[in-house]
């Protein structure tokens, strides 16, 4: 199977198989995937000036599985950032985009030991205002080891033991309808192992493959403290 | 919520280490035999493993230690190959032990880990055996299974209790207190012991001891008093905890703890600091102390710890002008035995002044994995200081926590580790968020331990 039949299949509405993963996995950049217009819980695509700057929203992308945080700067400015070095490759981040590069993306996997943001708790958050572990406003911080990154840098580790950025998602926006999809991912290798870990768990809430089943079309982000019913503040 | 470590607290906790330990030190090194061969009978029978495919690196221990370098080992340098033993069977973890006592976490929690996933995943292979010796002139490790070459060997056994620094020094009373009142900071079967201790109680004193010296895990007696009084509190017991404190003062977190002594557990948990035991009388239930001595219904005695006997036996042991814990002779900062580059001892039976502590062990692990991968391809890096993010549980019901960060400093005129790093924070307004932040920082470590 290579990749182009991937995106078919993709494209086909078919749940990926986790044993071809392999074989899709390409080197270093971003990987395309179908894009997902970000909406509301009823399927209403968000309009970019109504996106709030106080949290992140959450949205599953490329697969069900994988949770990926949309974050508004608000009146931070993003430029690109090369020669990010990933777990196993070096990239060029492209900034955010939007009005002045505002909106950016990342999912939402805590790249030091996989804490991740579930129905029950997230110790992933974007702290607008900072915190006690980030020393700085504009700061995604995990509670339970202290990792901190800066999602204005390409969501480079800044602080606690993380050595890698976390994964960014492509953002496309179109200024003439005021919206936002997500199309592209780096890391396969990253979300494989997060698959890996968290098989057990992530059958228990999608059943099994639901976790792989391909987002397209749309994709619903909601906010942080509704995706998550604790979000321990630190 | 905030603050700045106090520094003076390292240093006298490290003051204290280094009195406490060579006190007890007296009759120096005992186990070692002629210059790199311990007391091993080779056989020339081979452990049943596959023939090594590139440089191989022996791992032995599987705690946080072990586990985390070969977790590491390949993914740094993917030509070793790596070979963890240990005579354990199945795992159960040490840290977070505590709050499986009282409720908060159920024993799958702590033991649903597999050795063997952990081998596969990280692409290694597993041995369960017993390490009974080592030839280090033709680097060989001896074991029940047969023997095992190596290019590195790293040893991670962790700690043993020694019960001579608290007095006891017949083998009767010490195998009483080890079966009858467990520290419970070293095998699984004393937190199974301590567990039905703590649900079993119904009223009267039980003591909970704390070690002098650089103890393994600094806050864990301080938090399991605090779980046992949460426990007594919410059953509406007639009884209360003591705690007999070796310390002048509690060694970590100590605005934390006592808002929760003060705060919550008053009448229920009495602080006794200044207390290092000299004995006990099992048959009358009495601890000794300098000037005192303590009536007990049931007690956790935990006696002073030293570098686990294996690294004795190996000849590997540190004199006591560098360690008055027995704990290994390794270089400060990159752990090879001195004068031996294929030798390592991590983790708790190191000597330096580090917490004796999970995420100490994680993260040093994580570093060593760095050192060896250079070392077999014939290149050196620059020292890495672990890390200490250690929470605390200071109330069960509901389950509040505190918690320090801390790094650590090396001197190289000294050639020592010589405090806890500048930017060291501590968070002692005890608080549910942290409560769930402690679970999660736990299974972060199991992941990397085994994923």
């Amino acid at each position: 199977m290579d990749r182009r039949d991937f995106v078919k299949v993709c494209a086909g509405g078919t749940a990926l198989a986790l044993a071809n993963w392999d074989s899709l996995v390409l080197a270093g950049g971003f990987e395309a995937f179908p894009a997902a217009k970000l909406t509301n819980k009823i399927g209403i695509p968000l309009k970019a000036t109504e996106i709030p700057t106080g949290e992140a929203l959450v949205f599953s992308y490329p697969v069900a599985g994988v949770p990926c945080f949309l974050i508004n700067l608000g009146k931070k400015t993003t430029k690109p950032k090369p020669g990010l070095r990933g777990e196993s490759d070096e990239y060029n981040w492209a900034g955010g985009v939007g009005p002045h590069g505002q909106f950016v993306a990342y999912v939402g996997i805590c790249t030091h030991q996989l804490s991740y943001p579930t129905q029950e708790v997230s110790f992933l958050r974007y702290a607008v205002d900072g915190s006690s572990v980030a020393d700085a406003p504009n700061r995604i911080v995990c509670c339970a080891h202290s990792s901190v990154f800066d999602p204005v840098e390409g969501g480079r580790p800044v602080g606690g033991p993380a050595t890698f950025p976390l994964l960014p998602v492509r953002l496309a926006y179109d200024p003439v309808s005021d919206e936002i999809s997500a199309d592209g991912i780096i890391g396969m290798e990253f979300i494989k192992r997060f698959m890996k870990t968290y098989k057990r768990d992530l059958i228990a809430k999608y059943g099994p493959g639901g976790y792989l089943q391909p987002v397209e079309g749309k994709a619903i982000a909601m906010p942080l403290s509704q995706y998550s019913e604790v979000v321990p503040a630190c | 919520m905030n603050e700045q470590f106090d520094r003076r607290n390292f240093l006298k906790m490290s003051g204290a280490m280094l009195a406490a330990g060579t006190a007890g030190c007296a009759t120096g090194i005992t186990g070692s035999a002629v210059a790199g061969t311990s007391a091993a009978v080779m056989t020339g029978i081979k452990a049943p493993i596959p023939k090594a495919k590139g440089p191989r690196l022996v791992v032995v221990g599987a705690g946080t230690s072990g586990m985390t370098i070969a977790a590491h080992a390949k993914k740094n340098y993917p030509n070793f190959d790596v070979v963890v033993i240990d005579k354990r069977d199945m795992y159960s973890s040490c840290f977070n032990s505590n709050l499986w006592y009282v409720g908060i976490i159920n024993m799958e929690f702590l033991a649903d880990h597999s050795f063997l996933d952990a081998a596969v995943n990280n692409k290694y292979t597993f041995l369960n055996a017993t390490v009974t010796g080592l030839d280090r002139a033709s680097r060989t490790l001896v074991t029940s299974e047969g023997e095992v070459n190596y290019d590195f060997l790293v040893l991670a056994p962790g700690i043993s209790y020694d019960y001579d620094k608290i007095g006891v020094k017949d083998v009767e009373t010490m195998t009483a207190l080890r079966q009858m009142y467990p520290g419970g900071f070293i095998s699984p079967m004393e937190h199974v012991t301590l567990k039905r201790k703590i649900q079993e109680f119904e009223g009267g004193v039980f003591v909970q001891s704390v070690p002098g010296g650089n103890y393994r895990c600094l806050p864990g007696p301080y938090e399991r008093a605090c779980l046992m009084a949460s426990w007594i509190k919410k059953n509406k017991l007639k009884g209360k905890v003591v705690i007999l404190d070796a310390n002048p003062e509690v060694t970590i977190k100590k605005q934390g703890f006592h808002a929760a002594f003060d705060e919550l557990y008053k009448g229920i948990i009495e602080y006794k600091p200044g207390m290092a035991i000299t004995g006990v009388d099992v048959e009358k239930k009495t601890i000794k102390t300098e000037f005192d001595s303590v009536q007990f219904d049931d007690a956790s005695i935990y006696a002073n710890v030293r570098g686990n006997t294996l690294i004795e036996q190996l000849g590997l042991m540190a004199p006591s002008t560098k360690s008055g814990q027995k704990e290994a002779d390794v270089d400060v900062r990159f752990y090879n035995y001195i004068g031996d580059p294929h030798v390592y001892v991590t983790g708790d039976s190191r000597p330096h002044p580090y917490s004796k502590s999970a995420n100490t062990s994680n993260t040093e692990g994580q570093f060593v994995a760095k050192v060896l991968a250079a070392r077999a391809q014939g290149k050196e890096i620059a020292w890495e200081s672990p890390e200490t993010v250690c929470y605390s549980m200071t109330n069960a019901f509901p389950p509040e926590a505190i918690k320090v960060d801390a790094k650590y400093t090396y001197d190289p005129v000294k050639d020592a580790i010589t405090g806890f790093s500048p930017d060291t924070k501590t968070w002692e307004v005890r608080d549910q968020a942290m409560g769930r932040a402690y679970l999660e920082w736990a299974q972060g470590i199991y992941r990397d331990m085994f994923g």
